[in-house]
């Protein structure tokens, strides 16, 4: 059973590489924001809710790293497309680099 | 915006409330910037429940709900984002005060936490001015002042603890540091979200 400490630890890493793990999955694909919680949960096992990735995705769109469009669906509900921009993949780049990085010097 | 369609009457009444909770957090925003954000959230309900089908409407609407959290915290920094946005793109007075006031009600709490810090740090060396000083510190009444401190010879300003100083400040001092306490816990909480 982890402590209390890890716990905490493991909550505040995974919320520093979220935008990371986002923009390596969006890279790939424009995705809307429910199919980003179940692919990061497929491909990461991370648990992310929605009033976590709501108000990360407005931030990063915010700072240029994403844009977004509309697409309406047959059952009415339009669903919100989410794409990598330039300055969003230029960002992902240097992530991965300082991760990698990270990951060297830990190992 | 399109609403969801519920079978369980009781689940539909407790989605309408939901959203119009959200459309009250929205409303100091322009009409596009709140339909974005309410066509968001909304889809984000849907989503949940479409791919949630083997559980019964009341079960998954209060699954997502509880996701989303509640509209007051989770729609309040995308609040003050936008409305930084509304303040920057239109130079209008209302939005650029607006904005301020909505970014600093977030940082209220920090602010509300350091003046604690600073009366809890204070008071208690009143204490020990009063025990070197008994006639000149206390708590000072009078000629529309009111303060806890050094007289300053004005005969209108009289002392009205007098004995009772030291003891009503280590009272207030306590109840200073239980609410620091709660602060603290409080924000650790916000920031483990």
């Amino acid at each position: 059973m982890k402590s209390e400490y890890i716990k905490n630890w493991e909550t505040q890493f995974k919320k520093g590489v979220l935008p990371l793990f986002v923009l390596s999955l969006i890279v790939t694909k424009e995705m809307y924001g429910y199919e980003l919680i179940l692919e990061l949960k497929s491909q990461y096992d991370l648990d992310v809710t929605e009033s976590t990735m709501y108000p990360l995705l407005i931030r990063m769109m915010k700072e240029g790293l994403l844009e977004h469009k509309w697409v309406e669906q047959q059952s009415g509900i339009p669903r919100k497309y989410y794409s990598i921009k330039e300055e969003g993949r230029s960002v992902l780049e240097e992530m991965r680099v300082m991760f990698q990085n990270i990951n060297l010097k830990v190992n | 915006m399109k609403e969801l369609e519920f079978k369980d009457g009781s689940a539909k009444r407790i989605y309408q409330s939901y959203i119009e909770r959200c459309l009250r957090v929205l409303k100091p925003l322009n009409q596009a910037a709140q339909v974005d954000a309410i066509m968001d959230i909304n889809s984000y309900i849907y989503e949940y429940m479409d791919h949630n089908k083997d559980l019964s409407e009341m079960t998954s609407l209060l699954n997502i709900l509880d996701r989303v959290g509640p509209p007051e915290e989770t729609l309040k920094e995308v609040v003050a984002m936008k409305k930084i946005d509304e303040a920057v793109s239109t130079y209008n007075v209302k939005h650029v005060f607006q904005a301020l006031y909505y970014n600093a009600r977030n940082g209220t709490l920090y602010f509300i936490f350091g003046l604690t810090v600073v009366l809890f740090l204070t008071f208690p060396f009143t204490i020990f001015m009063k025990i070197f000083y008994p006639e000149d510190v206390g708590l000072f009444i009078g000629n529309g002042s009111f303060f806890i401190g050094t007289s300053n010879d004005d005969p209108a300003i009289k002392e009205h603890l007098g004995n009772w100083f030291i003891p009503v400040i280590l009272l207030i001092s306590v109840v200073f540091y239980y609410l620091l306490i709660q602060l603290l816990k409080f924000i650790r909480k916000s920031k483990l979200k």
